[in-house]
C-alpha cells in the first residue's frame, strides 16, 4: 500500500498576527511546528503501513523551513518526504494548495491512499483534503475516527459525525481526513530523529510535477480575503456555591441541567 | 540508598535534550559530557522524564544512542505516568538490560502532546487514573526485585493530603525518598524524617540563581528579584539535614560544579 500524508506546517502560537494589506498570516519570524491535527494523520498512515505492508510518503507545500515539518515525520516512521516550494506557490488559498497537492501525488504514482489531518490549526478550513479528492476525482471520507479494514482494493472507515458515526467503504485510491480520535501519535526516538537528519527531502517546483501555474499562487487562488478581525471576547463568570457537600452537589446538578449540560 | 548518604554520593539531575531542539548535536554532545563528569565525580546521574510536561528525549535511549556507560550505582531515571504502555515497558527493558537500577518514580506532567497511562494498561483495578502509586506496583510486579524505587514529597501540598500519599506509596513498594526543592529548614520534611527513620531520604537543593522559578512548586509568590546563594544554601543544607543526601536540580556544569566539591564534608 503506498500511503502518501499530506502536513503542513503552522505558526506555533494561538495568537498569529495578520498582514493588514494581505489578510494573510504573517509567518515570518515566528516558531512553527507540525499541525497538531496532521500527526494524527501520519501515526494513522504509519500504522496502515505496518498492518498492510508499503511505504508511506509525507507530503508538504510551504516555505524551505517547511523542510523541518517533514523531517518529525521520518523521525516517527514516514519512509521518505517531499516539499513543494517555489515562489510560484506562495499565496496560494487551499483550492489552488489542493491542485497543486493532487499533481504531486500524480506525480508520486500509484499512490492508493492520501491521508490528512482533518483541518490546519492556522486556516481551520478543513478545505484542502477534500480539495485533493476533487482534483484528484478520487472519493473522499472526511473526520474519519478509525480505519477497520484497508484489505484488497478498498477501506473500511468509521466516520464520525454529531449524532454518531458511520461505516463507510470505499474504493481505493482515496482520500480520508482524520480526527483526534483515531489514534495516539508516537513522540519521535531519537533514534528516529537522528535518521531523519540523514534523510534527503527532494524539493519540487511547479514544473516538477507539470502544474499550470495560473492555477497555483494567488493568481490560482479564487479566495479573498475581505476583512478578517478577531472573534469577540467570550464573557465568563463565576457562581459561588456554598453550602453542605450534598447542597452544593444538588445546586451544580442545578444549574448544570438549566445550562443543558447535563 | 543509605550508602549514597554515607558515601557522600550527590544526585546531580541532568536534562535531555527537548525533542523540538533545533541544535540537538550540540545538545547531545553537552549531555554527553555533563554525564560523563558526574560519572567521573563519583556522583549519580539523575536523568529526567518530560520535566514540566516538555517533550525530550529519555534517558535510556540517550544512554543507549550515545553509548554511555552504565555504573550501576551512578544512574538515577525518572519515570513518570505519561508514556504508552509499549513506551513504558521499551524503558523498564532497556534499564534492566543495561544494569540500571535506581528509578525515581514520578505522576508527572502532562502535555497535549504526551500520552497516559491507563489503568487497564498496567492492570490497575478501582482506580480513574495512573499515579505513581500504580506505576510503582505494576513495576513491582513485572520486574520483582529488579530496581530500587524511590518517589517524590512535596511540602508545599497539604501535608495530610502529602502523607497520605506516601503511606501508599511506602505500600505500593518506595524505598528512598526525594523531596521537593529546600531552600530554608522546613518543618513538613522534619515530620517526614521522623515518620519514616528506616528511609533514605534525599532533599532537592535548587542550584539555579533564579530562585522565583519555584514559586509555583512553593505555592506563593518569589519575587523575581530575590537574591539567592545556592552554594551557600547548599551547604545549609546539609547542616540542617546532615542524614540526608542532596539532589542538585538546575546546577550549572560550568559555574557551579568545581564548588561543589567542598560543599559536603
Amino acid at each position: 500500500m503506498k500511503i502518501v500524508v499530506c502536513i503542513k506546517q503552522v505558526p506555533a502560537t494561538n495568537d498569529a498576527k495578520i498582514d493588514p494589506e494581505t489578510k494573510r498570516i504573517v509567518r515570518e519570524g515566528m516558531k512553527a511546528i507540525l499541525n497538531p491535527f496532521d500527526t494524527y494523520a501520519v501515526e494513522e498512515a504509519v500504522q496502515l503501513r505496518d498492518r498492510f505492508g508499503g511505504e508511506v510518503i509525507s507530503l508538504s507545500m510551504g516555505p524551505p523551513k517547511a523542510e523541518a515539518s517533514l523531517r518529525e515525520t521520518i523521525s516517527v516512521g514516514v519512509n521518505r518526504g517531499i516539499l513543494l516550494s517555489d515562489r510560484a506557490f506562495g499565496g496560494s488559498d487551499t483550492w489552488a494548495t489542493s491542485y497543486a497537492l493532487a499533481k504531486a501525488i500524480e506525480k508520486i504514482g500509484d499512490v492508493d491512499l492520501v491521508i490528512c489531518g482533518k483541518q490546519a490549526i492556522d486556516g481551520d478550513t478543513a478545505q484542502v483534503g477534500p480539495g485533493i479528492a476533487a482534483h484528484l476525482d478520487w472519493l473522499q471520507a472526511t473526520y474519519v475516527m478509525a480505519v477497520e479494514d484497508a484489505t484488497g482494493n478498498s477501506i473500511k472507515v468509521k466516520r464520525m459525525h454529531e449524532d454518531g458515526y458511520d461505516i463507510c467503504e470505499l474504493p481505493l485510491p482515496a482520500v480520508i481526513t482524520v480526527v483526534k480520535d483515531i489514534n495516539t501519535p508516537r513522540i519521535p526516538s531519537l533514534k528516529g530523529r537522528m535518521a531523519s537528519q540523514k534523510s534527503e527531502i527532494p524539493v519540487w517546483k511547479p514544473d516538477d510535477i507539470g502544474a499550470d501555474t495560473s492555477k497555483i499562487g494567488l493568481d490560482g487562488s479564487p479566495t479573498r480575503v475581505v476583512k478578517t478581525q478577531p472573534p469577540p471576547p467570550r464573557h465568563t463568570s463565576t457562581k459561588v456555591i456554598e453550602g453542605t457537600s450534598q447542597e452544593c452537589a444538588a445546586s451544580l446538578l442545578r444549574e448544570l441541567r438549566l445550562r443543558s449540560i447535563v | 540508598m543509605f550508602h549514597h548518604i554515607k558515601n557522600k554520593i550527590y544526585h546531580v539531575e541532568i536534562l535531555p535534550p527537548k525533542q523540538d531542539s533545533e541544535k540537538l548535536e550540540k545538545d547531545l554532545e553537552t549531555f554527553s559530557v555533563k554525564y560523563e563528569r558526574v560519572r567521573e565525580s563519583g556522583y549519580c546521574a539523575c536523568i529526567t522524564d518530560n520535566a514540566m510536561g516538555l517533550l525530550a528525549f529519555q534517558g535510556t535511549e540517550m544512554i543507549e544512542e550515545l553509548e554511555l556507560p552504565v555504573e550501576p550505582e551512578q544512574v538515577m531515571i525518572h519515570l513518570n505516568t505519561f508514556h504508552t504502555k509499549e513506551d513504558l515497558d521499551n524503558i523498564l527493558d532497556t534499564c534492566k538490560a543495561k544494569g540500571i537500577k535506581y528509578l525515581l518514580i514520578i505522576t508527572g506532567d502532562g502535555s497535549d502532546r504526551l500520552p497516559k497511562l491507563q489503568p487497564s494498561d498496567i492492570g490497575a483495578k478501582g482506580v480513574e487514573s495512573v499515579t505513581s502509586v500504580e506505576l510503582l506496583k505494576y513495576i513491582g510486579e513485572e520486574y520483582p526485585d529488579q530496581f530500587i524505587l524511590g518517589v517524590a514529597f512535596n511540602p508545599y501540598e497539604p501535608e495530610d493530603h502529602e502523607f497520605e500519599k506516601m503511606e501508599r506509596k511506602m505500600k505500593a513498594g518506595a524505598t528512598f525518598i526525594i523531596t521537593q526543592p529546600l531552600i530554608e529548614k522546613n518543618e513538613v520534611v522534619d515530620k517526614l524524617l521522623a515518620k519514616y527513620p528506616d528511609i533514605p531520604v534525599i532533599v532537592e537543593a535548587w542550584m539555579s540563581k533564579k530562585l522565583h522559578l519555584l514559586s509555583e512548586a512553593v505555592g506563593y509568590e518569589i519575587p523575581e528579584d530575590t537574591a539567592f546563594d545556592p552554594i551557600e544554601t547548599l551547604k545549609m543544607l546539609h547542616r540542617l539535614y546532615p542524614g540526608c543526601g542532596i539532589y542538585l536540580s538546575l546546577l550549572g556544569f560550568k559555574t557551579q560544579y568545581d564548588l561543589i566539591n567542598d560543599t559536603w564534608k
